[in-house]
């Protein structure tokens, strides 16, 4: 232990989730509410150090390992579960929170892990709280959801653990910290894979859409915070300046865009953008220098709210419509304007609008590889910035709140519940607190690089690249309008792959079974069987009966003999062979003597 | 008040397109007296090129997405659910 005192936020949540089911009312209200309040005062307060270290067979597990590209992530790690836990305040039923809880202490716990062990455990702990929060949308398509999720997540799992073994077993390390690129081997790579998973790299993103747009509506707030921005995260810590990341991030930022235009329901739009935004993260990690490594940070500061802000607009109107499909909705804005203007201020977050967060964290990416001379990756994020503007600022709100004079539905009565606006509302203030004062969230940044986003050309290409990419959108609008279809995605192969698996056992295997191994059975496994229960019947018969039956029959006839010998009848005999013997006795003794 | 804000402004459409070219006319306007100090491509020295690469940008997205979908990608929304029981 260190000389300050440490206290580990984990703790914290995973000490109150037994409690939670037990309590009720506002006494629950206020255990959720504080915890994370807690949380973030214990976060703020602490001094870089390694805390926390437990030996176990001879390997060091450091539970508390902080320095500042941890206490970043804490830091709006805290925040988010904060705002996460006001806008869930409103659900009757303990079970959500209890897993927001545990999910976001698992969380954590991966930042503040010093070795692959401790990150592991922690790891699993976001697979299965999250996958709760999955299931518990208790809908039918929800628990196939949550059953892809899970089971994507183990094999993600795997992998990182596979990676570690051998990792240690090569290295006799297991110490969490950066790997090189020009000694990276299997080992590291297979790491690389789990953490890519969990980032939803593609080919391995199809989860997240499938998932957060299943989840319940307090329970995606949470998901699209954590899960991701702890791989990214991680990838910080190991991966910085992996070169593959660059060409993966901009195509995950292009690719999130493509699918985002097809996508019909609001939150697996909101999901593939996740993928898009995180695209530039992990560009900014593989250019690995300082400018880029902090962009990443701050690009995942400011995206854990705005991203947290959009999905709790859009859950709003899932909660009280009980609609999220474009084409369903639409002529909202009478009815739930608050919703509207929060839900647009995320819009414009994540559209990297000058004076909204987006714009200070996004373009420090964009900067980077400018700086680095990567223009492709620079261009290629710009266009995607473009998309992201097109869907998440002007087609989720205006299919959403525009579009049609009146909803097609009877409209709704109310707003959203008050705790939901007031967590819109909050995460509203830092997306704007952060766009205009930046210098906050820049001194918590763990690199050392100066960076000034608020140049009079910046400016205005920005603004250049927005509003005609609006203008885009208004002249092309016939085009976009929702069409109630999905796209196929990479989740086609294991979802239609599980069908056919399931067919293909159903019918080759049943019939494989019924036709050729029963067949064979009959021809050749039975009479073999018969045969040799034949030959061993006869060996029964006639080898072992005989030898015992002989043996039993010799037996009879040595007691017969036995019997008319030593037991005769006649006293005198036994007289005469007692005397015998004890004459032999004293014979004996006589002689020993 | 947002509502009235919105209703108001919904019923000055004309007003508010012309507002929004007006606007969009300055921008490219104003690129011509924007100081340069790091250009970083060739783009960032031509005045409007950023108008023109975000107006372009959103219209490759759509067509292009909007095509792969139709040519490929799209499925009824059942889609799953329909193949997933037999």
């Amino acid at each position: 232990m260190g000389n300050t005192f440490f206290l580990h936020p984990s703790l914290l949540f995973f000490v109150v989730l037994p409690v939670i089911p037990w309590l009720k009312g506002i006494w629950r209200q206020a255990v959720v509410l504080l915890v994370p309040l807690l949380a973030f005062t214990l976060v703020l307060g602490m001094h870089p150090g390694i805390y926390g270290t437990v030996n176990i067979n001879g390997l060091s597990l450091v539970f508390g390992r902080v320095d500042k590209l941890a206490l970043v992530f804490a830091n709006v790690f805290a925040l988010m579960s904060f705002i996460g836990a006001i806008y869930g305040l409103h659900v009757k039923e303990p079970w959500q929170q209890v897993a927001a809880m545990g999910y976001v202490g698992s969380a954590l716990g991966c930042v503040f892990a010093g070795d692959f062990l401790t990150l592991f455990l922690f790891w699993e702990g976001l697979m299965v709280f999250s996958s709760a929060l999955v299931f518990l949308r208790k809908t039918r398509s929800s628990s196939r959801a949550g059953y892809r999720y899970f089971l994507v997540h183990v094999a993600g799992g795997l992998l990182l653990l596979g990676g570690i073994f051998l990792h240690y077993h090569q290295s006799g390390s297991i110490a969490f910290v950066r790997f090189d690129q020009e000694s990276a081997g299997l080992a590291q790579y297979l790491i690389l894979a789990g953490f890519l998973l969990n980032a939803a790299v593609p080919p391995l993103h199809a989860w997240l859409p499938d998932a957060y747009g299943s989840a319940t509506v307090v329970g995606s707030v949470f998901m699209c915070a954590y899960t991701t921005k702890t791989a990214v995260y991680a990838l910080i810590r190991s991966f910085p300046g992996f070169e593959i990341l660059i060409v993966l991030g901009v195509i995950m930022a292009l690719y999130g865009v493509v699918y985002a235009v097809l996508e019909n329901d609001a939150r697996r739009l909101l999901s593939y953008h996740i993928i898009s935004q995180v695209g530039y993260m992990v560009t900014g990690v593989g250019i690995g220098t300082a400018l880029s490594l902090n962009g990443a940070c701050a690009h995942a500061y400011a995206h854990i709210l705005y991203k947290a802000l959009l999905f709790m607009g859009v859950g709003g109107v899932l909660e009280v419509t009980g609609r999220s499909r474009f084409s369903e909705l639409g002529g909202l804005w009478k009815y739930m304007p608050y919703t509207f203007v929060f839900t647009l201020i995320g819009g414009l977050s994540i559209s990297a609008f000058p004076l909204f967060s987006g714009f200070v964290s996004k373009s420090m990416v964009i900067s980077g590889a400018w700086a680095s001379h990567l223009q492709w990756a620079a261009l290629g994020l710009t266009l995607a910035s473009a998309g992201t503007f097109l869907h998440t600022g002007l087609k989720v709100p205006y299919f959403i709140w525009f579009w049609r004079d009146e909803p097609s539905f009877s409209p709704p009565e109310k707003e959203a519940p008050l705790n939901m606006l007031i967590a819109m509302a909050l995460a509203s203030y830092y997306c704007i607190l952060i766009g205009i004062n930046p210098s906050g969230l820049y001194k918590m940044l763990p690199f050392d690089a100066t960076y000034h986003p608020y140049s009079g050309a910046h400016v205005m290409a920005s603004l250049q690249i927005l509003l005609f990419t609006m203008l885009g959108f208004f002249l092309l609008i016939k085009k976009l309008y929702p069409e109630p279809k999905v796209g196929l995605d990479l989740d086609w192969f294991y979802r239609r792959g599980a069908s056919w698996f399931m067919a293909f056992c159903r019918n080759v295997l049943r019939m494989l079974d019924e036709q050729v191994i029963k067949n064979l059975h009959k021809t050749l496994a039975l009479p073999l069987l018969r045969g040799l229960a034949r030959l061993s019947a006869w060996n029964d018969e006639r080898v072992i009966d005989g030898f015992v039956d002989n043996s039993a029959a010799a037996v009879l006839r040595l007691g017969d003999h036995m019997r008319v010998f030593l037991q005769p009848g006649i006293l005198s005999r036994y007289v005469a062979r007692t005397l015998t013997v004890l004459a032999g006795i004293i014979l004996l003794a006589l002689y020993l003597r | 008040m947002i509502v009235r804000c919105i209703s108001w402004l919904r019923s000055h459409y004309g007003m508010v397109r012309k507002s929004f070219c007006a606007l969009l006319a300055l921008l490219v306007v104003g690129d011509l007296l924007v100081p340069r100090h790091h250009p970083h491509f060739l783009g960032d020295e031509i005045p409007g090129f950023w108008a023109l690469f975000g107006f372009l940008a959103c219209a490759l997205i759509i067509i292009a997405s909007k095509w792969l979908g139709h040519a490929w990608l799209f499925r009824p929304e059942d889609y799953y659910d329909a193949k997933g029981k037999e």
